[in-house]
């Protein structure tokens, strides 16, 4: 199954991410955000970063989570490739992704800005769990 | 949704449920129909639930679906009256916007140095991701206290560039204190680049002059050479908007507020955390005028030693430089009062006309230029604001996407969308090919279609038509 699929939108970009639990689905969201601007399979993780960060609710910290990793990626000129959940709790989580430089590789999607709260959802399916982003690029 | 036509190219929705004031959408029939096509219509009425907000949610003849507002949407909210600001309703990319230079070189100037022309370009405007950037990392505390300014005194540009751009290219009330330390790392490296997705610098000629008295008051001429910069504040921006936005959540909590979409999360403007925003915001905007001033720098050097010349022998004057993000509060009538509004442009430019004390003397007879950009291929314009302006003096931004991105890159493949370019007598140099195909022309609204309904609807007047022919994108 794929880790993510994409979401129309007129102006902007967005994803479903899937995964078997709640950890996992965080760790395809982050996938599918980065995957939409780089081929990661051509992306080797060189260099890593750590994260932790707050939120009130699973949504909440969905966007604190992969608002943290595009702010590590600009400021260190990486593209990430690998994410790692270590600590999911209701309030905050911990986690760590792994890439290599970006200004090397080739866009095959427009930079994202930013993670948007429109439409968000967070959620437990019949297979497990899927969450809802949107980007602004 | 039931909006009904009440003018030629004007549709409103009554109130209905929580919303404070009624929508007003500014269309010909067929770019409402677009407008349908998607949320854009669903969210002019959850705009319109904001708090203080006055006279009407409204949106500009290029709206599309955007996040919490749409792209194209205006809302003005009385500050005095508990009116509030939404980070939403400036987007993340804040103080985004389009600078226009003149030039004194003529069409047939440019295809006899096309080559050196695009090629110095190529090489001297940073674009995409990790690309470096063209001013100094120092310059970042003095740019985000004064913005375009604080770039002349480096040496950028020369000082009667501040007058062409709105707001002398500094917005007021910048408090770089209230902008977090990750937002000054994403900024440090980024001032003086263009990034990539739908921001450009295109060469362009002046192909149709509507109003001649007020084209040769801005510096144009039919034939001549003129170059459009579309960016914004990059990654400093960006992160702003992300920090109040994450706190904007739990403090409208405080406020007793709720609001139909999380994204349009807002606070009173005269609260702790309203104020907070609005300072950090003003700085961000800061770094946009700044970063498009740079830019503009560094093409004039580009064509001067392209041509073998010094950069004040291109003629390359600046028309002006307007924002398309941002809000800014202003005094507006309402009804029978003078009031003090909170004015949210959310990809829609302000357009104040003749007369107007904010704008410099040569232009006050004519009211502010307007820029509204097309789409590579396609044709930008430039307008000028008008007296009795329907909409708190704003008027469209761009042509408006009408198609997907991935729907773009189905229809037709980077490689192609360059050769159709080429065809056409339009030199492209972009960062990367792929990405030419979501922004290729036939994924936006037609532009000329989006100026006709801005002068019909009394936002802005026609003024010059420009036609592209050389593309520099991320």
């Amino acid at each position: 199954m794929s880790r993510y699929r994409i979401l129309s939108h007129t102006a902007d970009t967005g994803i479903v991410a899937v995964g078997a639990t709640l950890e996992e689905v965080f760790e395809n969201a982050a996938f599918g955000m980065f995957d939409l601007m780089f081929d990661l399979s051509l992306v080797p993780p060189e260099e890593e970063c750590h994260v932790e960060v707050e939120g009130d609710d699973p949504a909440e910290l969905l966007v604190a989570w992969l608002s943290a990793l595009l702010t590590e990626a600009d400021i260190r000129g990486l593209a990430f490739c690998r994410f790692r959940l270590e600590g999911l709790r209701s309030c905050c989580l911990s986690g760590g992704a792994a890439g290599s430089a970006a200004a090397r590789l080739i866009l095959r999607g427009p930079p994202i800005k930013a993670v948007t709260y429109h439409g968000l959802a967070v959620e437990e399916t019949p297979e497990g769990w899927a969450a809802r982003v949107i980007f602004d690029v | 949704m039931d909006f009904r036509r009440i003018g030629e190219v004007t549709w409103e929705l009554a109130p209905e449920g929580g919303m404070r004031v009624p929508g007003r959408v500014f269309a010909s029939a067929s770019l409402f129909a677009k407008a349908e096509a998607d949320q854009a219509l669903r969210q002019v009425a959850n705009v319109a639930h904001l708090p203080g907000i006055v006279e009407a949610s409204f949106a500009m003849p290029d709206i599309h679906w955007g996040y919490g507002f749409p792209i194209g949407g205006v809302a003005a909210t009385d500050v005095a009256a508990g009116g509030v600001v939404s980070p939403g309703g400036v987007g993340f990319d804040i103080c985004c916007g389009v600078r226009l230079l003149a030039s004194a070189l003529r069409e047939e100037d440019f295809r006899r140095r096309r080559v050196d022309i695009m090629g110095e370009l190529d090489a001297r405007i940073p674009r995409g991701l990790g690309k470096g950037a063209v001013a100094a990392k120092r310059l970042l505390d003095e740019v985000l206290e004064r913005g375009a300014a604080a770039a002349v005194e480096a040496g950028f540009g020369v000082p009667h560039d501040l007058e062409r751009c709105e707001e002398r290219g500094t917005s007021a009330g910048a408090d770089p204190g209230a902008v977090s330390a990750r937002a000054r790392e994403r900024g440090s490296g980024q001032l003086g680049s263009l990034g990539a997705g739908n921001h450009f610098l295109e060469v362009q000629v002046v192909d149709r002059v509507e109003d001649p008295g007020a084209a040769e008051a801005f510096g144009l001429a039919p034939g001549m050479v003129t170059v459009m910069i579309h960016c914004g504040s990059r990654g400093l921006g960006h992160q702003v908007c992300t920090d109040y936005l994450a706190d904007m959540g739990r403090a409208m909590n405080r406020h007793g507020i709720s609001v139909p979409d999380r994204q349009l999360a807002c606070v009173p403007v005269l609260s702790k955390e309203g104020e907070a925003y609005l300072g950090a915001m003003a700085a961000a905007a800061n770094f946009a005028w700044a970063n498009r001033h740079v830019l503009a720098h560094a093409t004039r050097e580009a064509v001067a030693a392209a041509l073998g010349t010094s950069p004040a022998k291109t003629g390359m004057e600046l028309v002006f430089d307007v924002a398309h993000n941002l809000a800014k509060v202003e005094e507006h009538r309402v009804g029978r009062y003078s009031r003090r509004l909170c004015v949210h442009r959310k990809g829609a430019t302000r357009a104040f006309g003749p007369g107007h004390p904010a704008l410099p003397p040569g232009l006050r007879d004519w009211g502010q230029p307007v820029l509204i950009p097309g789409s590579m291929g396609t044709a930008s314009w430039v307008l000028r604001g008008l007296a009795g302006n329907p909409a708190f003096a704003t008027a469209a931004h761009g042509a408006g996407r009408v198609m997907s991105r991935s729907a773009a890159k189905k229809t037709r493949g980077g490689r192609e969308v360059m050769h159709d370019l080429e065809a056409e007598g339009i030199t492209v140099r972009p960062g990367s090919v792929s990405l030419l195909a979501e922004e290729a022309p036939f994924a936006y609204k037609d532009v000329d279609a989006v100026v006709d309904v801005c002068a019909r609807a009394g936002l802005a007047a026609p003024v010059a038509r420009l036609r592209p022919i050389g593309v520099v994108k991320g």
